[in-house]
């Protein structure tokens, strides 16, 4: 990042000069801006629905309200086995990711960074990153290739080295795992960019420093590498944790099926399937809210944890 | 200077390619719009369902003036547009744009000045993709889809066009509808107290529905007979496997004795309803009818059970849980010759001309490979027990996005006409049939636009399922000959058995079940859940997995719509166990 210095102007210009002067600037931000106000904002007047009769010929202002003062929905959703379910399994789901899956970027971070020889550093790097660029689909077609019960080459190596094939995908507990594997295996190449980005802009001096100071590798890395990226751990960390009630869709939704269901359905795909699919909208919307709520909270309590560890914290 | 230029530039880029993507969302608009016209009429917030009204409402006022056709024909050119089934068969014609389409397109506008525009939608996840284009306010003028539940949920919204209204006013314009569906269909979902009418139920002209087939020249190499019961269907099936290196060399391993998919229901369906009494009643059948997949009907349990058995003894699919709907893993072992025996739609080997099951498996097996239909589970009577679903079969239905009622009910008009009809399944001779010497049609595989990717175009001719044509005798005698390259014997043999003991559905009219609204997804997608669960189980925890399987799907609202159900019919039948 090359900044260029500009003499900041310590007196308080009206808006008007800084409109004349940056009017490109402006031009250029609004734009945006408007994307965010039009596709973001204007459509959460949709919220309304999670406390209101929904009626595809209505507007959101005119829908009457629903039964118990507007919260039949969220009565409706707690009370509903497959809702508590898919509540259990997105938090059950994204702990398990957040606790396997969030190490491991660093941890590969570290070891990638410890490399002499650079082009092997490199081809490294591409491998494991270039799975983030896969779809979930065609994730799901390598799963089958690879571990579906009779007919994945997994299975058939074991069976014909004479042992019994594990079900991978079709039993709970394996599915989990599976699930867990395949999510990493998809993103830790590329979780560990914003890292490798941290730790190269570690001052050098440091290292220098300490290797004079008789420090060893090991030593280098606890008390000057992990330091110097723990603000970047600290604020991914703070995001992934306001995201323990939130899932990406494709990943459940294309990994899931019959046999797993009751460990698969998570928050996302219970909406598709009863909201879009059952044309619920009101009953998803309301579960929708509750998961942003909760997610907003998760967050911000987070972040107002690690401001009293010391941290920075998001903002 | 330069960085203004850029600037501008940049800003300019950006305000076209959000342009583009108002436009997209600029054709919502209709659906919303109709909000400005309806409020004022729904003041009074009276009883659960004041909205049933408003649509029917609309076309009172708009129902006068029948001089807008003079001789069947509109004065200004209308618009409309047909959904049209995608089946994505390899080497298939276009669905929007073939031979089909354009003469169906130049006959509208010739007779009844209407321009049709056809909109694919993929067959395989049809309802997920109508639901979609409704709750976009994007869906065709005419829309056909298989799930009345989906129909039902968009009218209660306000959704749907209410078609009382035009079937009745225009009965002299629809001639060729009238004779076709006649009441039955017609009226089939008329609510029994206001007639209003959200759906029309197409007629199936054949109501063949499941056959079990089996591999025939596998039974020869084995000195097998056609197996007539359980016992010798199984001891088929352990046959295949104890055989399977004669029978498939080095592929043994891949042997399938007999396939299933995830949808046990239906590819199970000839094996559970011998399970199932001959004699069932007419309200018991009805009360547990919801699925259709006859999760909850008396005897499902043990035929499941047995399927279990089956399944652990090492007979069926191991992975069948884990391919979903469309994909094609399955057909394809069927085409390259692992599978034994499979049961599904009546005809299902025999579709798609060249790309036919059975026609891949003479090219990759052998001259002699084959299925052949059997009917190999028998009920307790020592009949051999059949369900048919009644003569009913997609339901078409016009969103309130349609402007162009009138000109949609023409269209079904003109494609219930027995001429099109025929036309329709049949073709131009030397391009998709010859006559032959008994005078029936013959049907060959077809080539470019002249494809018919569903047999018989039945996606084109969406008010009628099954070949119909201008007289009795001839269809009788072309349905054999209606398979491209499939030897007819096998198709006579197929239906004779697929209309083996078999029971046609009825009619119920007893109005609407509310705890059937919004929940059939989720519902269906419990039941397959069930099914594969409990066939895969280990044989010691069956009825631990079914019983608790069952417990999940009636509390997910299964035993709410059986409650309902139940008073409704008493309601309407008092006592009685059968409809008169």
């Amino acid at each position: 990042m090359a900044k260029t210095k500009v003499k900041v102007p310590v007196k308080k210009q009206s808006f008007g000069v800084y409109m004349k002067r940056y009017w490109q600037l402006y031009l250029l931000l609004a734009l945006p801006v408007i994307y965010l106000i039009v596709f973001k904002y204007v459509p959460m007047v949709y919220v309304q629905i999670a406390f209101k009769k929904y009626n595809i010929t209505k507007s959101p202002w005119v829908m009457p309200w629903a039964k118990n003062n507007g919260m039949e929905y969220f009565i409706k959703a707690f009370s509903n086995p497959d809702f508590r379910r898919a509540l259990r399994n997105t938090i059950g789901l994204n702990l398990l990711d957040l606790v396997i899956g969030f190490p491991i970027p660093i941890i590969f971070a570290l070891i990638l960074n410890e490399l002499v020889f650079t082009r092997f550093k490199k081809v490294v790097q591409t491998i494991t990153y270039m799975p983030h660029f896969l779809s979930w689909v065609i994730i799901y077609g390598l799963a089958i290739q690879l571990f579906a019960p009779s007919t994945g080459l997994v299975n058939m190596l074991i069976t014909n080295l004479g042992g019994t094939a594990v079900p991978f995908l079709n039993d709970t507990a394996h599915w989990v795992g599976t699930y867990i594997f395949l999510g990493v295996w998809q993103s830790f190449g590329w979780n560990s960019i914003v890292y490798l980005a941290a730790i190269a802009g570690i001052n050098s001096e440091l290292y220098e420093a300490a290797s004079v100071d008789g420090a060893g590798r090991f030593q280098k890395m606890w008390h000057i590498t992990l330091p110097g990226i723990k603000p970047t751990i600290v604020i991914l960390l703070i995001m992934a944790i306001g995201n323990i009630l939130g899932s990406g869709f494709d990943r459940p939704f294309a990994l899931q099926n019959n046999l797993v269901m009751d460990w698969a359905e998570v928050i996302s795909t219970y909406v598709y399937r009863a909201g879009i699919k059952g044309l619920q909208f009101s009953l998803t919307t309301a579960v929708g809210l509750f998961q942003s709520v909760v997610g907003v909270i998760f967050l911000l309590g987070a972040n107002a944890l690690s401001r009293k560890l010391g941290e920075r914290g998001l903002w | 200077m330069k960085k203004k230029v850029l600037s501008t530039l940049l800003a300019g880029m950006m305000v076209l390619s959000l342009a583009a993507c108002g436009g997209e969302t600029g054709t919502q608009q209709p659906a919303e719009q109709p909000a400005a016209t309806t409020e004022t009429k729904t003041e009074e917030p009276a009883a659960e369902e004041p909205k049933a009204e408003e649509p029917a409402a609309e076309p009172a006022a708009e129902a006068e003036p029948t001089g807008e056709l003079v001789d069947g024909k509109f004065a200004d050119t209308r618009e409309i547009t047909v959904e049209i089934y995608d089946r994505g068969n390899d080497g298939g014609s276009d669905p929007e744009n073939n031979d089909y389409t354009r003469w169906i397109q130049q006959q509208m506008l010739e007779k009844h000045n209407v321009k049709v525009t056809f909109q694919k939608v993929p067959r395989w996840t049809e309802v997920d993709d109508i639901n979609n284009l409704l709750a976009g306010g994007t869906a065709p003028d005419v829309c056909v889809t298989y799930s009345y539940p989906t129909i039902k949920t968009y009218a209660d919204m306000g959704g749907v066009i209410d078609l009382r209204p035009y079937i009745d006013d225009y009965k002299a314009d629809l001639p060729n509808l009238w004779n076709w569906l006649g009441e039955s269909n017609l009226y089939w979902d008329s609510d029994p107290s206001d007639g209003t009418t959200w759906a029309i139920e197409a007629k199936l002209a054949n109501m063949s529905r499941v056959v079990t087939y089996i591999r025939k020249d596998w039974l020869d190499a084995l000195n097998l007979p056609l197996p007539t019961t359980k016992a010798e269907f199984h001891d088929a099936l352990v046959a295949f496997k104890d055989n399977a290196d004669t029978l498939l060399g080095k592929d043994a391993a891949k042997m399938v004795p007999y396939s299933v998919s995830y949808d046990v229901g239906w590819r199970a369906a000839t094996l559970i309803e011998s399970f199932i009494d001959p004699k069932i009643s007419d309200k018991e059948y009805y009360v547990n009818g919801f699925d259709d997949r006859k999760l909850t009907q008396n005897g499902t349990k043990d035929a499941v059970k047995l399927l279990n058995e089956w399944y652990n003894e090492g007979l069926m699919w191991n992975d069948f849980a884990i391919y979903s709907s469309g994909d094609t893993t399955e057909d394809d072992m069927m085409k390259a010759g692992y599978v034994g025996a499979f049961t599904h739609n009546w005809d299902y080997p025999f579709r798609n001309g060249d790309d036919s099951i059975e026609a891949n498996l003479k090219r990759n097996v052998g001259e002699n490979a084959v299925f052949v239909a059997c009917d190999p589970f028998e009920d307790k009577n020592g009949g051999h027990n059949k369900f048919q679903a009644g003569p009913i079969d997609r339901k078409v239905f016009f969103p309130s996005t349609n402007d162009e009622p009138l000109a949609s009910m023409l269209y079904l008009d003109f494609i219930s006409d027995p001429a099109t009809i025929e036309y329709l399944q049949v073709g131009e001779e030397g391009v998709t049939h010859t006559v032959n010497e008994a005078g029936a049609y013959q049907i060959q595989a077809a080539t470019g636009d002249a494809i018919q990717n569903s047999g018989m175009n039945i996606d084109y001719t969406i008010t009628c399922n099954g070949l119909h044509l201008t007289s009795e005798d001839l269809t009788m005698n072309s349905l054999a000959y209606s398979y491209a390259g499939i030897d007819p014997q096998l198709v006579i043999d197929a239906y004779k058995i697929a209309n083996t003991d078999a029971r046609v559905g009825i009619n119920v009219p007893v109005g609407d079940i509310e705890a059937e609204g919004g929940v059939g997804d989720t519902l269906s997608s419990k039941r397959d859940q069930v099914y594969d669960k409990a066939v895969s189980a280990p044989v010691a925890d069956f009825d631990k997995v079914w019983d608790e399987g069952i417990a999940d799907y009636l509390a997910a609202g299964g035993q709410a719509i059986i409650d309902e159900r139940t008073a409704a019919f008493e309601r309407v039948f008092g006592d009685a166990d059968m409809i008169p």
